[in-house]
């Protein structure tokens, strides 16, 4: 352990925000080094100055009457999203409820689809011979080629 | 019992949290009209949201996350009112500051003396770990960010602070 990475770690030793792992391990360096040890009482003594501080301060408080208006206040609206549903919060009511929407429809759908849908029919046969044809516009020259269903070339004809 | 419909149970309920929330707002903003204004929000916001409240939570560190929400849509909207006041006053004639006098440096207390060197993100891990004695969990939880960004904050908050005390008021370190 150096004294460099014992200070960075001080702020949060002071605080007692170390894993106790850690803490014992900074402690045992700290144990024998004085300058360290100065450091760590240092920010002991500005951390307890600053909670001193906090203890010292009174802030305030809402004076009666405020605080009866505030709560009438507060209390007068609807709340809002207080209504609870089967005991499911509103929103994922909600989406609960949508969810079991889609999938009854899509269920629906498939059954309607495989049990009573129409019988699928084999599809269309393709031509058998296709054919290709480049004009130039230049010269007039037609070119064709004439292909299988494998498009295989057949051969061409001007 | 609010839950089930009851409004006029949610007074005994924050009650308890009355002093604690309008503190927290205070220690956030240093001024108490604020500071009234955003607890008021947040226990506004605490009533409307109340199905929200996870019961295996503190209640006060919920209203607390509430009320640190609030502090910070309004830090945003009055940085946005200042950006336009400062646009506008180059127009206008500056007026003396009403506020100065109060403010001043010599009338602050101890707290804002120290909290006044502070990033706005250090000053509400700082309070809600060193002055609201919130563990590192909840701190991380009520300012909806990591524990390890909590530890970063922390520590650099705690360390301006040493600093600033040593440097500037060495006053409040005799005064321990």
């Amino acid at each position: 352990m150096t004294c460099r990475k014992a200070k960075k770690a001080i702020p949060l030793l002071a605080g007692g925000d170390l894993a106790p792992r850690k803490e014992r391990r900074f402690m045992a360096h700290i144990d024998i080094c004085p300058s360290c040890r100065k450091e760590l009482e240092g920010y002991r003594s500005a951390l307890g100055r600053a909670k001193a501080s906090a203890r010292e301060e009174k802030p305030g408080d809402w004076s009666e009457s405020e605080w009866k208006a505030l709560m009438a206040h507060i209390t007068a609206g609807r709340g809002g999203e207080r209504t609870m549903v089967l005991g499911l919060r509103p929103r994922r009511a909600l989406a609960s409820g949508m969810a079991a929407v889609i999938i009854l429809a899509v269920t629906v759908l498939f059954v309607k689809d495989t049990m009573f849908g129409p019988h699928k029919t084999s599809p269309v046969p393709g031509p058998d011979v296709v054919s290709v044809t480049m004009v130039s516009q230049e010269t007039g020259l037609q070119v064709v080629w004439f292909f299988n269903k494998n498009f295989e070339w057949k051969g061409d004809k001007n | 019992m609010v839950l089930s419909g009851r409004n006029d149970a949610f007074e005994p309920l924050v009650t308890p949290y009355r002093q604690p929330l309008l503190a927290l707002a205070y220690r956030l903003t240093r001024d108490f009209e604020d500071a009234k204004e955003i607890a008021q929000e947040a226990l506004l916001r605490a009533f409307k949201h109340l199905g929200r409240y996870d019961t295996s939570r503190s209640f006060r560190n919920w209203l607390f996350q509430i009320a640190a929400n609030a502090a910070r849509d309004r830090a945003r909207t009055k940085g946005r009112e200042a950006a336009a006041l400062a646009h506008a006053g180059r127009e206008l004639p500056q007026s003396p500051d009403p506020s100065s006098g109060r403010r001043s440096r010599e009338f602050r207390s101890d707290l804002d003396k120290c909290l006044s060197v502070l990033g706005p993100r250090e000053r509400e891990v700082f309070i809600l770990r060193d002055i609201e004695e919130l563990d590192i969990r909840e701190t991380a939880r009520v300012l909806a960010c990591s524990s390890v960004s909590v530890r970063v904050n922390l520590s650099s908050a705690r360390r301006k602070i040493r600093e600033a005390i040593r440097d500037k008021y060495p006053h409040l370190e005799e005064g321990q």
